[in-house]
């Protein structure tokens, strides 16, 4: 039996575009060899930021007496890890389950096991010969090994982390991107005492995030007493603990939030690499016309939502679409305390592409809503074009920022301008308002400042 | 108040034109009759002057563009009418084009040589508007509105590019600001290159818009030869009495200013023949299974211009004088190189007659002037040697070629209206006496 197309790997990259196959009629198969929903979904963003929220919601109780609620004993408040753990599984489990009944609904096969790509149209499963006339690779990525000579058990990788029966008093995360750094607020707010390892120097610190940002999570992580350690040699120390670049560093366990490497199916027919990802062109395609490669696996992006889009685009060049796969406005999202989300192009990027620009702020101190939610630390920065006022890049700080960038993702999809931004009517009160204010200050004055 | 004037139905079933010239631009005062813009349509090139005085406020359409009758012209800006007024006004456009459009229609017979006919028949092209009740034209017609991105609008009007001529890209056709980028550098393109840069190859073929009168001659054309049974007659007229009058009074002529040629004889003479037979001035309407005899004698000539063949007419050729056909013509001719013919000078033909002999050939077969009966073909006189009272002699030879539509006009009624022509040129005084 024929499939139209072959998706190895059901993370967000592949199960979102088996679903639009499946709508759009042709033939679907899906190849899980381990959890449907993948990374994201099981050991990923929805885990952990189900965790962090159990964190945010200690922080929360914590500072309620000043929203007039007594009887809260601080002394008393601990974080219990396995409830987290608990209710971070049951969302996991109902999300997990609600992909597995899209699938089926749309008509998708859903087939367990390891894949092997045997030629250019056939894939086996477990003995199982599938032919098909396209395939998509879909099958992620896994953190990279940290590479450093550690004291054994030391290291945990993300998904081990949840597995977990309590949480280290001393942790280290290493690495140098938001998943580190949320990690690592992680910790904090779970009351534990956590240090940031990032290779290298200050340059290396969030690479591709724009500098106002980098700046502004370099002094909430002074403020809120996370140590960010720059090395170069790191081992095991002689106290149990670490030595990082020569000095021992307390630590019972190091969270591997390193770089990631692609997860490769095996295949009989050979792929065109790049750094270790399937080399893909613009359209998603592999050096066989007919397998794409989409998500972690073609090292464009880490984000589930650059997956999806690439899933979803790669459907649609399947279909006949003909534009090539756009992911200048991805937005990327921060899940720290306050939220950090950004979209378009960052600051140093509109310099270097010769953008004549400015860039316009507003402050979250005098907004009603975020004075409502106690949460008045953060801003809305708007990156915008001179000539005809188009947004080219947005950034937010504040406490629901990861929503509220969607709002400027679709500025920036629509081409939109500032003069557009500011006469958008923004409902009051909310915290939204301060992006308004930032586009009225692009060309005129804002109006609560 | 805003007005907005729409390409009117200027008649005769005209439902598209090109613009050619704007005489008019934003921001100009304007007085009612004050032409806006020269247009070309399938029949003729003309001024459309302004309904109103007032500004323009916006002019739609660039030079080149072919838009269709209704569409809007320009927006006029009228001082001091407001509310109840400015209903009057508009009310009063609309009456203005429902008089335009009630206009008895009656194209038939003019047009471009053997070809001919009009350029409106709604066989042909979109019947336009005429004879249903007008619409109460509103005072603001939205112009077809392209989907666009804010900064695709902006960039747009800063570029001075007519954003709803940009073909959109984007979703649901949304025209992005690449797309603008991409008209901007093929409008650059398009204003030549930078010296110095190689010649591009020079390419086999070379491809060209048709023109409306190309257009409406192809069409013609097509219809004639596929409507009408075409038969030919040739005959030779021994004109030598005719070459001696005409050049005796050249000179006179020439001192008015006029140029005194073969052709109003020649046009007078099958002004003659037609009278005595009528079947060659009538047309089939098999829609209603009659004939259609025509009593007036309007002569069709074809004149040769720089974009195609025009066919002004020469209206009641029969009861004009030789000297007065010669002026119409002299006017006509003028007017079709100039391209200022009117339909006024363009319709009711109901004969043709085509002279390519002024430039060369003898003999022709004339495509007929549909749904006229039939066209004359005039070749060029020749010396000949030719036989006079047993002996010969230097005569001047005139080619006649007579096409006929033979569902209609029988071989007998071609020759003995080809006689009838025959005798009236071989004795040019017998026509100064009819």
């Amino acid at each position: 039996m024929a499939f139209d197309l072959i998706i190895i790997g059901s993370g967000p990259a592949g199960y979102v575009a088996a679903i639009r196959a499946g709508q759009v009629g042709l033939k679907t198969a899906i190849i899980e060899k381990s959890k449907i929903g993948g990374m994201c979904l099981n050991w990923g963003c929805i885990p952990t930021k189900a965790l962090l929220e159990s964190a945010k919601k200690l922080e929360a109780v914590k500072g309620a007496a000043a929203f007039g609620i007594d009887g809260i004993d601080k002394d008393k408040l601990t974080f219990n890890w396995p409830t987290a753990l608990k209710r971070s599984d049951r969302i996991v489990k109902r999300l997990t389950k609600g992909v597995e009944f899209l699938l089926k609904k749309n008509g998708v096969e859903i087939i367990a096991g390891d894949a092997e790509i045997t030629s250019q149209t056939s894939v086996t499963v477990d003995n199982r010969l599938l032919e098909t006339k396209y395939i998509m690779i879909a099958s992620g990525s896994r953190p990279e090994p940290p590479g450093y000579t550690l004291p054994k058990g030391m290291t945990i990788g993300i998904g081990y982390l949840l597995q977990l029966e309590q949480l280290p008093e001393k942790p280290s995360v290493l690495g140098s991107g938001p998943h580190a750094v949320e990690l690592a607020q992680f910790f904090k707010m779970a009351g534990k005492d956590v240090k940031m390892l990032v290779p290298g120097s200050e340059e290396d610190f969030l690479p591709g995030m724009d500098p106002y940002l980098v700046d502004f999570v370099k002094k909430t992580f002074k403020k809120s007493k996370i140590d960010i350690l720059f090395f170069s040699t790191l081992e095991g120390g002689s106290g149990g603990g670490l030595s990082v670049d020569g000095t021992e560093v307390a630590c019972d366990g190091l969270i591997n939030a390193l770089g990631r490497k692609a997860v490769i199916p095996s295949s009989r027919i050979e792929f065109e690499l790049e750094d270790g990802f399937l080399k893909v062109d613009d359209f998603l395609r592999t050096n066989y016309e007919n397998i794409y490669a989409v998500g972690d696996v073609n090292g464009r992006s880490y984000l589930a939502h650059a997956a999806s889009a690439q899933g979803l685009h790669a459907v649609n060049v399947i279909g006949g679409f003909k534009e090539p796969f756009d992911d200048t406005r991805v937005p990327l999202n921060m899940y720290t305390s306050p939220e950090i989300a950004s979209v378009g192009f960052s600051e140093p990027e509109v310099e270097e592409l010769g953008y004549s620009y400015k860039v316009t702020e507003f402050p979250l101190t005098a907004n009603g809503k975020a004075l409502i939610e106690g949460h008045t630390e953060g801003l809305v920065r708007i990156i915008s074009e001179k000539k005809y006022g188009e947004v080219l890049g947005v950034q937010i700080v504040a406490e629901h920022a990861t929503d509220m960038i969607a709002e400027a993702a679709l500025v920036l999809r629509l081409e939109g301008t500032v003069f557009d931004v500011a006469n958008t009517i923004h409902a009051h009160p909310t915290v939204s308002e301060i992006f308004m204010e930032a586009g009225f200050a692009a060309f005129d004055q804002p109006i609560h400042k | 108040m805003r007005y907005i004037f729409k390409f009117p139905d200027i008649g005769e079933g005209i439902a598209e034109g090109k613009i050619l010239t704007w005489y008019v631009k934003k921001g100009q005062a304007i007085k009612a009759g004050d032409p806006l813009v020269k247009m070309e349509t399938d029949k003729v090139v003309t001024d459309i002057p302004s309904p109103r005085e007032g500004v323009i406020a916006a002019v739609f359409g660039s030079e080149g563009e072919v838009i269709n009758v209704g569409d809007p012209l320009v927006e006029i800006e009228i001082e001091g009418v407001e509310g109840e007024a400015a209903q009057e006004v508009a009310a009063e456009a609309a009456e203005t084009r429902k008089h335009l459009t009630e206009e008895p229609i009656d194209e038939k017979g003019f047009g471009v040589v053997g070809t001919l006919e009009v350029a409106g028949d709604s066989a042909y092209l979109p019947a336009g508007e005429e004879g249903r009740p007008a619409p109460a034209a509103p005072a603001e017609a939205p112009l077809k509105k392209s989907l666009a991105t804010p900064v695709a609008r902006a960039m747009a009007k800063d570029m001075g590019i007519d954003i709803d001529r940009v073909p959109g890209t984007g979703p649901g056709a949304r025209v992005l600001k690449k797309d603008i980028a991409s008209y901007y550098e093929n409008i650059q393109k398009g204003k030549g290159k930078p010296k110095g840069e190689a010649a591009p190859p020079v390419s086999p073929v070379e491809y060209q818009p048709l023109s409306q009168i190309r257009k409406t001659i192809a069409k013609n054309m097509t219809r004639s030869k596929h409507n009408a049974a075409h038969m030919t007659v040739f005959e030779e007229v021994e004109v030598s009495a005719l070459v001696r009058l005409r050049t005796d009074y050249k000179e006179k002529f020439a001192k008015e200013g006029l140029k005194f040629s073969y052709m109003p004889f020649i046009i007078k003479a099958a002004a003659e023949g037609l009278k005595s037979h009528p079947v060659l001035n009538s047309e089939l309407d098999l829609e209603n299974d009659r004939m259609i005899y025509k009593k007036n004698y309007n002569i069709n000539i074809a004149v040769d211009t720089a974009e195609g063949l025009v066919v002004p007419v020469v209206r009641d050729a029969d009861r004009l004088s030789i000297r007065e056909i010669t002026i119409k013509i002299a006017e006509i001719a003028e007017k079709a190189r100039e391209r200022k013919l009117t339909l006024e000078d363009m319709k009711d033909g109901t004969f043709t007659v085509t002279n390519y002999g002024a430039i060369a050939g003898t003999y022709g077969v004339p495509v007929i002037n549909y749904p006229q009966a039939a066209i004359l073909g005039i070749g060029r006189i020749l010396k000949e040697p030719v036989v006079k009272n047993d002996e010969i002699v230097v005569g001047h030879v005139l080619p006649l070629s007579l096409s006929v539509d033979h569902r209609i006009v029988d071989g007998g009624d071609a020759a003995r209206f080809l006689l009838r022509v025959k005798e009236l040129l071989s004795d040019p005084v017998s026509l100064l006496l009819v």
